[in-house]
């Protein structure tokens, strides 16, 4: 026993060495200290000491499996994750005849639509799909959740501290502990479960998996990786001739005329090393003539051409003496001359050097981006916002969606070849990014329709469609007897015509209280609490302002049913005015559809939309004013964050099954089985294959 | 097979909490153990100012 522990011991060991655990320091983005050098030497050691006791580690792992008399019904289960792949629009393709591999997988397996979470978004269906829980049991409930102390709306999936012992010097404060990133998506994933009987997995990028969680397999992060300005993504725009405009999700700045054309900075990170957290900066010269364009960085020339992406290009920025912190962008000229524009993406950590973990083991990053070069590691990295903001055009922001599509089919490839054995989960986002974005071209009644733009960009959804059934049958071919395949999505996906602001429609019912008569600005800046009984926050949420929950909270908890059943009752049925559609098909008691430990954390009440109705912009953010309804006039014009039985998701199975039901928090428990392992008894979901079937399973 | 840091509690205590976790819905005993701390330490920690969660929130495309 006690070898068996020392070994354990050992085996930890060579694997937390090889972590930058203590590679990153301050919160926000952080920066990574040990160098590229540190990290290729601690994982050289980790890899030696892996070496020296392989041997041991495979006898222990023998008597282990052997011992626990697993007998798997399947080599491998693959699970290609396609966010947002809606049911009705594969079916319309495939009908067509333009998804020839799907058509055919659900007539040799199965095809079915999955029920998708409440509510239906993607970091709370994802983590139902990893756990095999509803949401009352994995604690995600939205993007965003409130600080119940001072009502400010947070990411709802991690949580960053500060470094608890800090050395002042000078200038400096050096941190002498590490800054903790939380991940707050509770229960634990199958993978996990698998891992402790010694099952390997791949989970590539499978949203809500930030920071990474340590498990026997390798794993790269997604969704709410944060950029290295601790943002969720902020792109940078600079014009010749800004008049300083302001842009939601990116910034703004000026070029400023020199000798040899333009100059400017580019903005890096806070300095979480420094006193006053100055931002640093990277001072550049655009030079811009009739023989081409190049941009010149402090330690780099970059050749531009007008409207083309240049490579990741590497920005070091200077924190300290010695200390460099790391990224990547993308730059494109979209204007040369006298009417110069840059753009830049937003700064992904750079997985060579990344300043947090976003990849379990540490290395595995770094390992990618060795075999395969530098790729966007932001959680959601296509840049919707550029898009909204008309910074980038429509062929700019499908370029580069499309870039990083093409990164992470590289990337599930090299993963399908690894892995021999066990898992294999991958999600590919695009999907859902083209779509939210491209809607209004199907829609010819969404406010944006253009007949003209819609022509031309009318196939931008259905090459979504066209190529995922490439990718399919590019993958069947790696497939064997004995491996089974899941392709599936978190949701569906409907048109965002217009926005209900639910904020206004509290205040106006009375239920939220304003101090100014007018209403209030975001973050509920003007919001009495002290009389407020309901605010809604994040997409489709609405809390109670809970006495001894909330700072100010005054509804007693034994009123709290009787208001949720109000709420739900007049919210339920809600007509839009302007269009006479009714705008809410159901407002369900989170108390009565979620069950766990977390509930108490949940909106009370969900807003369930009808299609072609979601959130309002403004309203998320808790903004209140007197329209409840509004046009949306953005490119992101197709949305998923409605009534959950409006938008499930797909399922297709390799092997056909009997039941023409499913759920995402099915897909655990179902692998589960797959590998000869029982559901724990707290998931809620049901192996979608019964002991016989899995028996027929496994005799292909 | 990961660890953490470790916190001793009485034998009896544990059976209690083992059972009253699977009761709830916990997927183990440590995670209704943190869970339990996590509500009671949450008051005291501080909060995030505006301008922090702006800029951590800034870019995510579902919001403005």
């Amino acid at each position: 026993m006690k070898l068996r522990r020392s070994l354990l011991i050992l085996m930890a060991a060579s694997f937390l060495l090889s972590l930058p655990a203590n590679a990153y320091i301050g919160p926000g983005a952080g920066f990574a200290i040990l160098g590229s050098f540190m990290v290729f030497f601690l994982a050289i050691v980790a890899a030696f000491l892996s070496v020296l006791i392989f041997p041991i580690r495979f006898v222990i792992r023998f008597v282990q499996v052997k011992k626990q008399g697993n007998k798997p019904f399947v080599k491998r289960v693959v699970v290609l994750g396609l966010d947002g792949l809606d049911p009705m629009l594969a079916e319309r393709f495939m009908a067509e005849g333009k998804m020839p591999t799907f058509k055919k997988l659900s007539e040799s397996g199965s095809f079915l639509r999955l029920k998708t979470s409440l509510p239906a978004m993607s970091p709370v269906a994802w983590s139902c799909f990893a756990t095999g829980v509803n949401p009352g049991k994995h604690n995600i409930f939205d993007f965003l959740t409130p600080d119940r102390n001072s009502y400010l709306p947070v990411l709802s999936s991690t949580k960053i501290r500060d470094p608890a012992r800090v050395l002042k010097l000078g200038r400096y404060r050096i941190p002498i502990s590490k800054p903790t990133i939380q991940l707050l998506r509770k229960s634990q994933p199958f993978w996990k479960i698998l891992g402790d009987h010694w099952i390997f997995s791949h989970i590539i990028r499978v949203p809500i998996t930030f920071p990474p969680e340590p498990f026997y397999g390798a794993q790269l992060s997604a969704m709410c990786v944060p950029d290295l300005r601790g943002s969720q993504g902020s792109f940078t725009y600079w014009r010749a001739a800004s008049a300083g405009g302001k842009h939601t999700g990116g910034l703004e700045l000026t070029l400023e005329k020199s000798d040899g054309g333009w100059k400017g900075y580019l903005p890096g990170p806070e300095n979480t090393l420094s006193k006053d957290r100055e931002e640093l900066r990277l001072n550049f010269e655009l030079k811009t003539n009739g023989k081409g364009s190049q941009l010149v960085l402090p330690d780099q020339k970059i050749e531009l051409e007008e409207r083309k992406y240049t490579d990741w290009i590497t920005l070091k920025f200077k924190a300290a003496p010695g200390i460099k912190v790391s990224g990547l962008v993308k730059f494109m000229l979209l204007k040369a001359g006298d009417a110069a524009e840059l753009y830049m993406t937003p700064i992904n950590l750079d997985p060579e050097q990344p300043a947090m973990p976003i990849s379990y083991p540490g290395f595995y990053a770094t390992y990618l981006a060795k075999l395969f070069g530098s790729f966007a590691t932001l959680g959601l990295a296509e840049d919707t916002w550029a898009l909204n903001e008309r910074v980038l055009d429509e062929e700019a922001f499908l370029k580069q969606t499309w870039d990083f599509y093409e990164e992470r089919e590289k990337m599930f490839f090299h993963c399908l070849s690894r892995t021999r054995k066990g898992v294999l989960a991958i999600v590919f986002d695009h999907t859902d990014r083209i779509q939210h974005t491209f809607f209004r071209c199907l829609d010819p009644g969404h406010p944006l329709y253009n007949s003209e733009e819609a022509k031309k960009y009318r196939d931008a959804i259905e090459q979504v469609y066209v190529k995922a059934d490439g990718l399919l049958a590019r993958t069947l071919a790696q497939l064997g007897q004995k491996d089974l395949l899941f392709v599936m999505s978190d949701h569906g996906f409907k048109s965002f015509r217009r926005g209900v602001n639910l904020n206004s429609w509290l205040w106006k019912e009375g239920y939220l209280v304003c101090k100014d008569p007018k209403g209030s600005a975001e973050m509920f800046s003007e919001v009495d609490w002290t009389r407020t009984r309901a605010y809604a926050l994040g997409l489709s949420g609405i809390y109670l302002n809970l006495k001894g929950r909330e700072k100010s909270g005054v509804v007693e908890k034994s009123e709290a049913a009787g208001l949720r059943k109000e709420l739900c009752e007049k919210l339920t049925g809600l007509k839009d005015p302007q269009t006479g559609e009714v705008a809410i098909t159901k407002a369900y008691d989170a108390y009565e559809h979620l069950s766990g430990p977390y509930v108490g954390n949940a909106p009370e009440v969900l807003v369930g939309y009808n299609i072609g109705f979601r959130m309002d912009w403004d309203g998320t953010l808790g903004a209140v004013s007197d329209q409840v309804f509004s046009e949306n006039l953005k490119s992101w014009s197709g949305d998923h964050c409605i009534d959950p039985a409006l938008v499930p998701g797909v399922l297709f199975s390799s092997v056909k099954l009997k039941t023409n039901e499913a759920w995402i928090g099915d897909l655990a428990p179902t692998i589960l089985r797959l590998f000869d392992l029982a559901a724990p008894a707290y998931m809620d979901g049901k192996s979608l294959l019964s002991d016989s079937e899995l028996k027929e399973v496994s005799k292909r | 097979m990961f660890g953490g840091e470790k916190i001793k509690i009485k034998k009896d205590l544990y059976e209690r909490v083992k059972k009253f976790s699977e009761l709830a819905g916990y997927s183990s005993v440590d995670e209704f153990v943190e869970h339990t701390l996590e509500k009671e330490i949450k008051d005291l920690e501080g909060s995030d100012s505006e301008d922090e969660i702006k800029k951590k929130l800034k870019g995510l495309g579902y919001i403005s």
